[in-house]
């Protein structure tokens, strides 16, 4: 089941929650062009935590790629956000999430997620909730039975994000340079 | 980009304002240095600048019994018994702490806390003198905000209230915000609510002079630093349309569309939270975009008298407000904006007319705050304080030369005193509810006392008085 076939919202369209001025639906191939600045965005920001973050000099070219891979995969999940209103159509923000399969574990199917990006003036009260609730049914359609998500130790937003929303720490990712 | 305007202009402006300015810039640079050699000698001199004066009689060491063990004990079991009766029976009424990390102090920067102790003597200096209250300087070492804020936490028990200064923008927006939260007495940071308040009052009156009001103007603010995002803050608060203001720093007007936002989510939420509210039109680019057409621009950047070009005065509404706060050196000459057709020009300089001076603000809003033993103070009392010294300039009479009363002008000073002390009694904020004529005539004396105390020491020479400069040549350049 994808956020599309969900329906239930108001006229603005399925996928749209009552009061969140973005609407959510399945990525397209054609929304590769506007989904690569939002991803860009989003890894430059994560440069500003740490060295080991830093964005290569071909790295609209991979998020070209790695998008219209992820579209093409059934295992990933990877939604546009649409404004609403005047804004209707313009891209204003993306997930992209992937099932993965966790082979000593139960659950055996983790939906992660790897990307949430909004532009600043659509993260309002409810956006994330309502995206993060999108993107758990999208991963829970493909198989998911346990959600996670990826982001920089150091932001603290994120961190905040997903434990007020009942997350906690499960593994922990540390590095240094060779 | 206004590069093809620019040129004509420049060769516009005389040779003989050049030199002018140039001169300018060179005399207040050696008056800057010539002041610095004597502070330096006085300091040493003096030994500092403030000390503790006992304000009980002593008659003899008996009386120690009472100022002391075992007389002492009863007031402080009374006070045990009663948190509150310590602004009775204490100094806690009139003391305040002065506050420093040392991050940014002056034009210095990051200096730290033990050379930031003679600019937190001279700021008790003037809490004494304009305001009457004893103000102790505190500098801290510390490595963190969260240090920083638990420090001025525990010592809160000995004060009736606290003056943040001199920290590094943005952590001093954190800092103010949380101690706020905290302490049960007014928490105030000079450089964001004095600064914004001096702002506030001055354009309140250039929109009277030019019959405008603010809920109408479109302002443009130059720097977005502790002082011009709270002026900003305090211009929403009162009716200015949030999308006709419009701010620009280094990287050009703050939209909410630009790259860095995401960073200053995270970094500087405050900023982040105006950038998303204003500029409506959805501009971009440098100050030049920015004031085309505006009618007031609040500039509080670095000083370089070149960051406010004469067509970017030019290309503003009719009438255009200048305010060029930085300091020493404006961000454009005062006669260089008037002749480009500014109506009303203000800078932070006391050798120009109209000089918005947080010192016309602090110490008043001490005095009042502390006689109503206040709670806390918002921003309502801030722009109390704001308006009631823009009526004291009124009141003298408004032009475009005397926009703001002068520090030569003290009767306004007990006047803001008392309309914050009614605002906070208003916003249920005060521990003790005295009248307006009360606070007014408390002020009054409190305020007036301490210049009689400096003049009765200087009388039986208890402070020396000032040695004579050295004969000095005027430095060759």
């Amino acid at each position: 089941m994808s956020p599309e076939s969900e329906g239930g919202g108001r006229s603005g369209g399925p996928g749209e929650s009552p009061g969140v001025p973005i609407h959510l639906r399945p990525a397209r191939d054609g929304d590769v062009p506007a989904l690569v600045p939002l991803l860009l965005r989003l890894k430059r920001l994560n440069e500003e935590f740490d060295p080991l973050l830093k964005v290569r000099d071909d790295a609209d070219q991979q998020a070209k790629q790695v998008l219209k891979a992820d579209i093409a995969n059934p295992k990933a999940v990877v939604l546009a956000a649409e404004g609403v209103g005047a804004d209707k159509d313009k891209v204003v923000g993306f997930v992209r999430a992937l099932v993965r399969e966790r082979p000593f574990y139960a659950p055996e199917h983790e939906g992660v997620i790897l990307d949430i990006y909004l532009l600043p003036i659509y993260r309002r009260r409810g956006v994330g909730e309502y995206v993060l609730r999108e993107t758990s049914n999208a991963l829970k359609a493909k198989g998911a039975a346990v959600v996670t998500a990826e982001f920089p130790s150091q932001n603290e937003i994120a961190s905040r994000f997903y434990t007020k929303r009942g997350f906690r720490p499960i593994t922990e990712v540390q590095a240094r340079s060779l | 980009m206004a590069q093809s305007v620019s040129a004509p202009v420049e060769r516009e402006r005389t040779a003989r304002q050049k030199a002018r300015e140039a001169a300018a810039a060179e005399r207040s640079e050696d008056q800057t240095d010539l002041l610095g050699e004597r502070s330096l000698e006085l300091s040493r001199y003096f030994g500092g600048k403030i000390e503790t004066v006992p304000k009980v009689p002593v008659r003899s060491l008996a009386d120690f019994a009472l100022w002391y063990t075992p007389g002492v004990a009863r007031v402080s079991r009374a006070i045990r018994a009663d948190p509150e009766s310590a602004f009775d029976l204490t100094g806690r009424w009139n003391t305040i702490a002065i506050v420093t990390d040392g991050s940014r102090v002056l034009g210095l920067g990051d200096i730290g806390p033990r050379a930031a102790l003679p600019v937190m003597e001279g700021k008790a200096l003037l809490f004494k003198f304009l305001g009457g209250v004893d103000a102790i300087p505190i500098p801290i070492q510390v490595s963190s905000p969260d240090q920083f804020i638990a420090t001025v936490e525990a010592m809160a028990p000995a004060f009736g209230g606290v003056n943040l200064e001199d920290i590094a923008s943005p952590k001093c927006f954190g800092i103010l915000e949380e101690l706020q939260k905290r302490l049960p007495i007014p928490v105030w940071h000079d450089d964001q609510l004095g600064t914004a308040a001096a702002t506030v009052a001055g354009l309140l009156n250039a929109l009277e002079l030019t019959h405008r009001s603010v809920r109408e103007v479109r302002t443009v603010l130059l720097g977005a630093g502790a002082a011009n995002l709270v002026t900003a803050r305090l211009l929403l608060e009162l009716g200015h349309p949030a999308h006709q203001l419009t701010l620009v720093d280094q990287k050009g007007v703050l939209h909410a569309d630009r790259e860095d936002l995401d960073e200053l989510e995270l970094r500087n939420p405050w900023k982040y939270k105006i950038a998303l509210r204003t500029n409506g039109g959805g501009r971009t680019g440098d100050l030049a975009a920015a004031l085309d057409g505006a009618d007031v621009l609040l500039a509080a950047s670095t000083p370089n008298p070149d960051t406010i070009r004469p067509e970017h005065v030019r290309s503003m509404a009719k009438d255009p407000i200048v305010f060029a706060l930085a300091n020493p050196v404006p961000e454009i000459w005062p006669d260089v904006a008037r002749s480009a057709g500014a109506a009303i020009v203000a800078t932070g300089r006391s050798d120009f007319p109209n000089q918005v001076n947080n010192s016309l603000i602090f110490p008043a809003v001490f005095r009042g705050v502390l006689d109503a033993r206040a709670r806390s103070i918002p921003d309502e009392v801030v722009l109390a304080a704001a308006k009631e010294l823009a009526r004291g300039a009124a009141r003298k009479g408004l032009t475009a030369q005397h926009l703001l009363p002068t520090m030569e002008e003290p009767e306004v000073f007990p006047q803001i005193a008392a309309a914050v002390g009614d605002t906070a009694v208003r916003l249920g904020i005060a521990r003790r509810k005295l009248s307006h004529d009360e606070f007014l005539d408390r002020a009054t004396t409190l305020m007036g006392r301490s210049g009689q105390l400096v003049r009765a020491l200087a009388r039986a020479r208890l402070t020396p008085p000032m040695p004579r400069a050295p004969a000095r040549r005027r430095r060759t350049r």
